[in-house]
């Protein structure tokens, strides 16, 4: 019983697993319905924290994050989406000018860095940066590289720095010739999860159920004796 | 003539608002901006150095009376209390309330050399201190070497302090695994 216990307790960590899988991604979510942003995951020093990987940083450090901009949008609207960077807040700009931080479109390798500088500075974001177009559901990944210098010293131990970003968006109708959006793998269908789920836990049932007997089978005949 | 040139002008102005108009389609509908105030913090090296007796008890820090001879119980360790791995050394340092005297040789230390590496003065933890671990004890007793400790240490202080100093692991290679290649040891 015991062995099966685990077995299930695995298959329903592997139910769940996906769904924690981006959970230390950055999101910025532009609701069109309701005309407002949503800043994921936030944390205890700022709601809108896009950084979740960034915390308690060590000399040596390279860190990636990654930030996707989505528009969830009705249909028939695309949008424009800028970033400019606003720098570092005055009290955090001793800690944040130690570090470099580069950033660029995940998906656009050969795209040089369209910020490369030191963490507080806002240096090619000062202007706002055309990120692409968004189609109702699409979405737009951002790397974040943060490098901690190896040589930072003790006096910034236990720092906190706010980096300060904003995002514009443009709303536009869209046009015949527009692309069709391809379908977007994260789209979250609860309905289809849950019936995949309840099936899973149905066949999981079963198998518990067929073990069970064939093992009450096999102990009867030893019991006589 | 002058009303064919407001005529004109009309038509002018007119095909100029419907071709404002038409241009509105690809103006934007609504633009809205949103800040995010991202947070990056620094770790820390933080360590608790533990001062006990072999009755569990910690060890009373206004001292103990001792005899030349006698054997004192002294189980020093240390912990880890941040979210860094480290490096750890640690030195003893003797010292007597007399400028006349030396407390160097009074007491007798039990290190196991297998745990703690001597290097210049000072002992290197052989490994790496993971968070929330407690070393072993770098010394369980201390001995009051008697032929050493003699009248002229009547109503004298001995005093023996562990210094301890840590340095992070990550991002920092050893050489050869020892500990003291480690980057980024404090100036003495």
């Amino acid at each position: 019983m015991k062995r099966t216990v685990t077995l299930f307790g695995a298959l329903l960590l592997a139910l769940f697993l996906p769904l924690t899988a981006f959970a230390a991604d950055g999101r910025v979510i532009y609701d069109g319905n309701a005309m407002e942003y949503v800043f994921e995951p936030g944390s205890d020093d700022s709601p809108t924290d896009l950084f979740p990987d960034f915390k308690g940083v060590m000399p040596g450090d390279q860190l990636t994050e990654r930030v996707t901009v989505k528009s969830q949008l009705k249909d028939k609207t695309k949008v424009k989406i800028y970033l400019r960077s606003l720098g570092a807040r005055d009290d955090s700009k001793a800690f944040l000018s130690q570090l470099g931080l580069k950033v660029k479109k995940s998906d656009e390798n050969d795209m040089a860095y369209m910020f490369d500088a030191a963490a507080d500075d806002a240096a090619q974001l000062s202007d706002w940066v055309y990120l692409g177009t968004l189609y109702a559901g699409g979405e737009v990944n951002l790397d974040v590289i943060l490098s901690v210098p190896a040589s930072l010293g003790n006096e910034f131990q236990d720092q906190v720095g706010v980096l300060e970003w904003e995002f514009k968006i443009e709303e536009f109708p869209s046009e015949p010739d527009d692309p069709t959006p391809p379908p977007m793998g994260d789209d979250f269908r609860l309905g289809l999860f849950l019936a995949l789920s309840g099936a899973s836990l149905l066949m999981i049932f079963i198998i518990l159920w067929a073990l069970r007997k064939k093992n009450g089978k096999q102990e009867k005949p030893a019991a006589s004796n | 003539m002058l009303n064919r040139m407001k005529a004109k002008c009309s038509v002018v102005a007119l095909v100029a608002i419907l071709f404002s108009f038409l241009n509105q389609g690809t103006l934007a509908y609504f633009s809205l901006v949103g800040k995010a105030a991202s947070v990056v913090t620094s770790g820390n090296i933080q360590f608790a150095i533990h001062e006990m007796t072999d009755q569990g008890t910690e060890f009373p820090e206004e001292g103990v009376y001792i005899l030349p001879g006698a054997v004192v119980s002294k189980e020093v360790s240390i912990e880890n209390i941040c979210a860094h791995p480290f490096y750890l050394r640690v030195k003893i340092v003797y010292g007597v309330d007399s400028k006349e005297l030396s407390a160097e040789d009074c007491f007798k230390l039990q290190i196991d050399p297998a745990r703690w590496i001597l290097h210049e003065g000072w002992y290197y933890y052989n490994g790496e201190v993971s968070p929330g671990m407690t070393t072993e004890n770098v010394f369980s007793h201390v001995e009051i070497v008697g032929s050493k400790v003699d009248n002229r240490y009547l109503g004298k202080t001995l005093q023996l302090t562990v210094l301890a100093q840590a340095v992070q692991s990550e991002n920092n290679p050893l050489t050869d695994e020892k500990p003291y290649t480690a980057s980024g040891w404090p100036a003495e």
